[in-house]
């Protein structure tokens, strides 16, 4: 494998957390534009703890997740009431004040006589500790992929389970599942937290794999872009979001065939895909009848 | 200070302006559809690139180039109509935002394509400096805007209380299907609204670039965020909200950057979204809805 | 007399559930006809369906010999139908003159338009002191009677009425009915869905029992004993 190719695996590794996370939303019935907030939260602090305080990345990861979950929580905990349009616009709000505290946020130390740390919109330079620690492109490709096809598995247990079966209940009606005696407020905070772990996971990957992050990162686009990745893929199983991030990151991105027009292509293909299959390609029909198919 | 105070305060009312436009375009949109339009601002962008590449090819003149904007807009948007909210027209209002998205990722990427700079000029309104009156300045384009602004709004206010056209739209927006019932032919009432919707973009936009003096393509995303900032703040869906809206995005703006930076500026303005979101989701200027 | 809507196994669904399974009625020119049933039947369902809000799975409706099953709802009140939705759907943010426009919104002639307006605040006295407040500012009565008035300016030769007299006080129910008894008097046809099934059957020439989606009687207001009648069109004969 070359490393081009490496590359654009890892990278369709790394924003599949996020598109997960989006997922995990959607099925819940919520759309939230703010995913890409605990990416970045995800992102800058694994960083700092592995490239400032020396911390171990497993243990970065940890804490990152912990922290983006919270922060999930707390941006949830106004805003899940909201219906719709609101929450995603909400939720809108709340990333770009996370961008624009990443832009604010001055941190840097002398780390082996050069400065580290995040520096404002000039980025955050130095996140080594995968690079230092001599794991080949391949390797780091294992450990993401490897984390990822455990996410996958958690996911898979998880719909085949009561705790799913709620949870579509909740998106489907919310106020049917409320009068069977869920109470659809807490569980929504549990979703969010744990979406917005899924998400910090990612970007400490992410972190990890670039060596530098920006704010500019974390905008607005990565988080649009998950849920379209979310929503092209299909809302059926959690294969779905793998498969929309695998459409654009691997097939028109990796291809290079649509290049200088990838958007074009890619924008097109969402908006006709959807009039069509407006729950994705692997929607709910589909992978009901695959499982029948196949089980 | 308090020179600098009321200074801001033109400022904020010249930006207001402008955001007003925007989001009212934004607001029928929202208003008729019940969906978020995020290929709003691409459009615009898409209308303004169109023209100025008219303008590096062959020189035109200001009215030209206005007319040009308006009409590239206005395409763009039916394009943006056909493709995402025509075919989701019964169905998520998810789906159509999502497409909206995919296409304002097209015409950002078409624009570029056609026009690879980062920045081109456009030919500004006013060539002279700013006015002065008193202490205060004020740029000769900064009064185009209002006066323009106004205008639209009245010569919308004609169109919304005194044509059949503006009564089915108001119907649309007060009660849906009662305006069915009545025997409003609903998609064509949406076809028309995108219509003066983008063209009303179109105005704010042309404005916009001319008192700039250049045109990038971040004017798409900027305009989509200004928009609908001033619309959710001035609660969603109500036309006179837009107008308070856009004003009050324009002033918080002014004020913040004054005493806070640019970052602030913005910041200040998401901030204040979310918490009005988060306390008052019906927006701040919103009369109860009945029925 | 002839059939002036026809409609025949008509069926209705939301998602998976059939509201209307297979329902065929008729309404005759200039009568009264009214649709009796419990909550739930499929007495709305049917009224939107003939309306055009809901699309029928399969089954015709057939207006004066025209097919209007699935039609566009601006199509079928070029046809000459008007509904008096349930809960009346009065344009709140908008007066009552406005209100009662947008009931002429396909009619071009605006002169007669004007007078029309005026000859609804000559029937509808209530109407004409509030001509310039808005919908939503007006009692559950006068709603009833600007939704009434709303659809006649369309000029329709079939008017659909859900459940005008819900929620009002039997004051205003005598006074409803007397309207529509008036209306029907000046040559519109009146297909009537109602759960006051006492007042119901004083006005009209034929009635039908629906249940659970299905047409279960068919007869004059004499052919069954009101007190069945009543018992049927609350509960349902199943139930009871």
């Amino acid at each position: 494998m070359d490393d081009y190719v490496t590359g654009v695996l890892t990278n369709i590794g790394l924003f599949s957390f996020l598109a997960l996370s989006a997922y995990l939303l959607l099925i819940a019935g919520e759309m939230s534009f703010g995913q890409q907030a605990f990416f970045g939260v995800g992102a800058y602090s694994g960083g700092i703890l592995t490239a400032i305080y020396g911390l171990p990345l497993p243990v970065a990861a940890l804490v990152a997740m912990l922290l983006g979950s919270l922060c999930a929580f707390l941006v949830g905990l106004p805003t899940l009431r909201l219906r719709g349009l609101y929450f995603a616009m909400a939720t809108l709000a709340a990333a770009e004040m996370a961008r624009i505290l990443f832009e604010l946020f001055r941190f840097q130390r002398q780390i082996g006589g050069e400065l580290v740390g995040p520096d404002g919109t000039q980025g955050f330079r130095g996140i080594r500790w995968v690079f230092e620690r001599g794991v080949e492109p391949a390797g780091y490709l294992a450990l993401v992929w490897g984390l990822l096809l455990i996410a996958l598995v958690v996911f898979l247990l998880m719909e085949r389970s009561r705790l799913g079966a709620t949870l579509r209940a909740i998106g489907e009606d919310p106020d049917l599942a409320r009068s069977c005696g869920i109470s659809v407020e807490r569980f929504k905070l549990g979703v969010a937290a744990a979406a917005g772990a899924l998400a910090a996971l990612g970007g400490v990957l992410f972190a990890h794999h670039n060596t530098y992050i920006e704010p500019r990162n974390f905008d607005i686009m990565l988080g649009v872009h998950s849920l379209a990745y979310a929503l092209i893929g299909g809302l059926g199983t959690a294969f779905g979001p793998l498969l929309g991030v695998m459409v654009d990151l691997g097939v028109l991105e990796g291809s290079r065939v649509f290049q200088g027009y990838r958007m074009i292509a890619f924008g097109g293909l969402v908006a006709i895909l959807l009039i069509f299959r407006p729950r994705g390609l692997l929607d709910e029909k589909v992978v009901h009848w695959l499982r029948a198919r196949f089980s | 200070m308090l020179v600098d105070l009321i200074q801001n305060t033109l400022d904020g009312l010249t930006a207001g302006a402008a955001y007003a436009l925007l989001a009212i375009g934004f607001t029928l949109i929202f208003g008729v559809l019940r969906r978020i339009n995020l290929s709003y601002g691409p459009a615009i962008m898409l209308g303004c690139y169109a023209a100025t590449w008219f303008h590096v090819q062959f020189q035109v003149g200001l009215l030209v180039l206005a007319a040009l904007t308006l009409a590239a807009t206005v395409l763009a948007g039916a394009y943006v109509e056909r493709l995402c909210f025509a075919p989701h027209r019964d169905r998520s209002a998810i789906a159509a935002m999502v497409a909206s998205f995919a296409i304002w990722m097209q015409l950002e990427e078409l624009a570029t394509l056609v026009l690879p700079n980062h920045l081109y000029a456009f030919p500004a309104l006013y060539e002279g400096g700013p006015l002065s009156l008193g202490p205060f300045t004020l740029r000769a384009e900064a009064l185009v805007m209002f006066a323009v602004t106004v205008l639209a709004c009245l010569a919308l206010q004609r169109l919304l209380y005194r044509s059949r056209f503006g009564l089915s739209v108001r119907a649309v927006i007060d009660q849906p299907v009662a305006a069915r019932l009545v025997g409003i032919n609903l998609p064509w009432v949406f076809v028309r609204v995108f219509a003066v919707a983008s063209a009303l973009g179109a105005v704010a936009g042309y404005l916009i670039v001319a008192s700039a003096g250049q045109v990038t393509p971040m004017l798409g995303m900027w305009s989509t965020l200004k928009g609908m900032l001033a619309m959710m703040l001035g609660g969603l869906g109500s036309l006179p909200g837009a107008i308070v809206g856009g004003l009050a995005l324009g002033l918080i703006e002014a004020h913040s950057q004054w005493f806070f930076g640019p970052q602030v500026r913005d910041l200040t303005a998401y901030f204040l979204l979310f918490a009005l979101l988060a306390l008052r989701p019906s927006g701040l200027w919103t009369t109860p809805r009945h029925g | 007399m002839s059939a002036l809507l026809e409609v025949k196994d008509v069926v209705t669904a939301y998602g998976k559930i059939e509201a209307l399974k297979g329902v065929s009625l008729e309404v005759q020119q200039g009568s009264i006809t009214c649709l009796l049933g419990p909550n739930g039947a499929g007495k709305t369902t049917l009224m939107m369906s003939t309306a055009g809000i809901l699309r029928p799975r399969s089954g015709s409706i057939q207006f004066a010999g025209a097919e209007i099953a699935g039609a566009a709802p601006h199509a079928i009140v070029a046809r000459g139908i008007a509904l008096v939705p349930e809960n009346r759907l009065v344009f709140p943010g908008m007066t009552v003159t406005e209100n009662l426009r947008a009931g002429a919104y396909q009619r071009a002639d605006k002169a007669e338009i004007e007078a029309h307006i005026e000859r609804m605040f000559a029937r509808f006295a209530p109407l004409k002191a509030r001509a310039t407040q808005l919908g939503g500012t007006l009692s559950g009565g006068e709603q009833q009677m600007l939704s009434v008035a709303r659809a006649l300016m369309s000029r329709p030769r079939l008017l659909l009425m859900d459940e005008p007299s819900l929620g009002l006080a039997p004051l205003i129910v005598d006074e409803i009915f007397r309207i529509i008894a008036e209306l029907n008097k000046d040559g519109t046809t009146i297909f009537l869905v109602e759960q006051n099934a006492h007042m119901a059957l004083k006005v009209a020439n034929h009635f039908y029992l629906i249940e659970q989606g299905k047409v279960t009687f068919s007869g004059d207001p004499g052919s069954l004993a009101e007190d069945e009648v009543i018992r049927r069109a609350y509960l349902g004969s199943a139930r009871a």
